[in-house]
């Protein structure tokens, strides 16, 4: 069995009069330790795939299992114990807690888990650790760089040790060589820890880091991407000699 | 409450590290409940001062028509034949001196008493907190002070207290339980009537202050008293001690009783107040509560999280008021007219009754929002900002 399974999963919602179906009747299966790149355009359903396989948002219509579990079944509290053990989010804008340092923000997932103080500290230790930002651990957001913030949300995403990592447009906030140094680190979190990775991104060169890549348009799955895409990518992976390096 | 001792860390972190808006909404919900504790406890000591309970047996005899100490003379003789009457214990004459006659918050009441009756029937109610009965005995222009008016006022046995145009020497300091007692300066009746000769001559009283001896019997006595002297010169009116501080205070009365709506008026401040900062805080940070929930936060912890913040914001606010309240009661502020005080009382019931309040508006003003926040979907809270 697959780590996730989608039957004719599908989202609707309406705004005014119009109907809006971000996702269409999805067919979809990941296997563990996959790391998936999700492409298409703005609107295609890329976001609303993401939002549901983590249990944030509820499918309309279909089946959705993550690890065999029927997640639209779960309730809401049910869903967010779940998803602490479960799901690791990553926004493409880091949605820090302001207030909280790097430290804190990163102990968050654990402040819920019936775990020690001396364990909470030795798993948050370990994340930021991971995320190659231990460094800075007693800093506030507002103290750090994009690719700082990034690496303290990637590691409060690690920190309960969850199988399945979804990162949002985790790049899209960043320069060229903070978002080449997050994907690397999201390679290495699924090359050595094994997790699962499903990637939302319009930046093609993440393309070269997934181990593969679906296109979504209109949501629905289409076999290719399309020739302006197809396009973009294909010069992105021209210039693929960065990652090597 | 395992919930409460895990978020509490969270909700003090919230509290401390915004500074501004914890300020601010602290210091208004302090200045509310110094508001309401300043105005129960005036409410308090109006309710001490003025409730007739069913085992009184004093009865204070007046000037007919006369309400204030400058204006009320009766013959001191009249003592005798109020004696006389059946049910009466002792009357004791009293001469009344004040340095202002109407309402004020720093009146200075002499009494004059003769020297047996007061250490008869006032005396053993009293604790020497400094000097002694002997100094006062020893001391014709020797007064003994109330607790309160000696700490208003600064004095200590041995010092000289003006006022009134007289002055006495402090032979002690005193306390009582009588309400009355803690506010005056008790001298000697010759001393008093000698100094405030104000067109009268000696041999004049203000009032009696009559002790019968059945509390079933007041009303009556009160009656033959008046009935005793009804064609005299100087027609007496007799009243309970406490149903003639109320009359005499009917003017503050009324005045209490409204400030006592303003108290509650300030309670209502208090729970907008709160309620305001925390629907603005919770407007703030609906991201940040999607985030909790998609970390793992189940939604009644955010919940939980925001009425917490509530209640620790109005505790600590009322904390800071009630604080304030004490230190201004613990200045012993009476409010006296025509020779009557009545304390603005630092009683603890009201500090509680006030702390209670605060907390129950916090965690009032903080459900709503709680609720609120706890049942928006995380995904419409993502969309939002």
């Amino acid at each position: 069995m697959s780590l996730i399974e989608c039957r004719q999963l599908t989202k609707k919602y309406t705004r005014g009069d119009n109907e809006i179906i971000p996702l269409d009747e999805l067919d979809l299966s990941i296997e563990a330790g996959a790391f998936l790149a999700l492409m298409g355009p703005s609107g295609s359903g890329k976001t609303t795939l993401l939002n549901l396989i983590a249990g944030i948002d509820r499918p309309t219509a279909g089946e959705l299992r993550v690890e065999g579990t029927d997640i639209a079944r779960l309730s809401r509290s049910k869903l967010a114990r779940w998803r602490s053990t479960h799901i690791g989010y990553i926004f493409q804008l880091y949605h820090l807690v302001p207030v909280l340092t790097a430290y804190e923000n990163v102990e968050l997932p654990l402040l819920i888990q019936p775990i020690s103080r001396k364990e909470r500290h030795a798993r948050v230790a370990q994340a930021l650790e991971l995320a190659g930002i231990a460094d800075r651990h007693d800093h506030y957001p507002r103290q750090l760089s994009g690719g700082q913030e990034q690496r303290v949300a990637i590691a409060r995403s690690l920190v309960t040790d969850p199988p399945i990592l979804l990162a949002d447009e985790p790049t899209g906030d960043l320069d060229r060589a903070s978002s080449k140094a997050i994907l690397e680190l999201l390679l290495r979190l699924n090359t050595e820890l094994g997790k699962t990775l499903i990637i939302v991104t319009h930046d093609p060169t993440t393309t070269h880091y997934a181990k593969e890549t679906l296109h979504l348009e209109k949501g629905r799955l289409v076999s290719e991407a399309p020739p302006a895409l197809a396009a973009e990518v294909k010069s992105a992976g021209d210039g693929r000699g960065e990652r090597d390096a | 409450m395992r919930d409460l001792f895990r978020l509490f860390p969270l909700v003090r972190k919230q509290i401390v590290r915004q500074p501004l808006r914890s300020g601010l909404t602290l210091s208004g919900v302090a200045v509310a409940m110094f508001l309401f504790c300043a105005v129960e406890a005036m409410r308090a000591g109006v309710e001490q001062a003025t409730r007739v309970t069913a085992d009184d047996t004093v009865l204070v005899v007046y000037r007919e028509n006369r309400y204030c100490p400058f204006t009320s003379r009766l013959p001191q003789y009249y003592g005798d034949r109020i004696e006389a009457l059946p049910g009466v214990l002792s009357a004791v004459p009293m001469k009344i001196e004040v340095s202002n006659c109407r309402a004020s918050l720093d009146v200075v009441t002499f009494r004059g008493v003769p020297e047996a009756a007061f250490l008869e029937h006032f005396v053993p109610g009293f604790t020497f907190v400094e000097g002694s009965v002997d100094d006062w005995r020893n001391h014709g222009g020797a007064a003994l002070v109330g607790e309160a008016l000696a700490i208003r006022r600064g004095v200590h046995a041995g010092d000289q207290l003006d006022a009134a145009g007289i002055t006495v020497k402090v032979a002690g300091i005193i306390r009582s339980t009588e309400p009355q007692d803690e506010n005056v300066a008790y001298t000697h009746l010759s001393f008093l009537q000698e100094v405030s000769q104000r067109g009268g001559t000696g041999g004049e009283v203000t009032q009696f202050q009559v002790k019968v001896d059945d509390p079933q019997k007041l009303e009556a006595i009160a009656q033959s008293i008046d009935a005793e002297f009804a064609r005299d010169s100087d027609p007496t009116s007799t009243r309970p001690e406490k149903a003639f501080v109320a009359a005499a205070a009917g003017d503050v009365l009324e005045i209490v009783r409204f400030a006592s709506w303003l108290g509650w008026g300030a309670l209502a401040a208090v729970f907008a107040l709160v309620a305001n900062a925390i629907v603005l805080a919770v407007r703030d940070r609906v991201r940040e509560h999607a985030i909790l929930e998609t970390v793992g936060f189940v939604p009644r912890q955010i919940g939980t999280l925001i009425v917490m913040e509530g209640t620790i914001l109005g505790l600590l606010g009322g904390i800071v008021g009630a604080i304030g309240a004490l230190i201004l009661t613990q200045q012993r502020f009476s409010i006296g007219m025509e020779g009557l005080s009545i304390e603005i009382a630092s009683d603890p019931s009201v500090v509680l009754s006030g702390l209670l309040l605060s907390v129950a508006l916090g965690l009032g003003a903080g459900l709503v929002p709680a609720l609120r926040a706890s049942r928006r979907p995380i995904a419409t809270s993502f969309r939002a900002v």
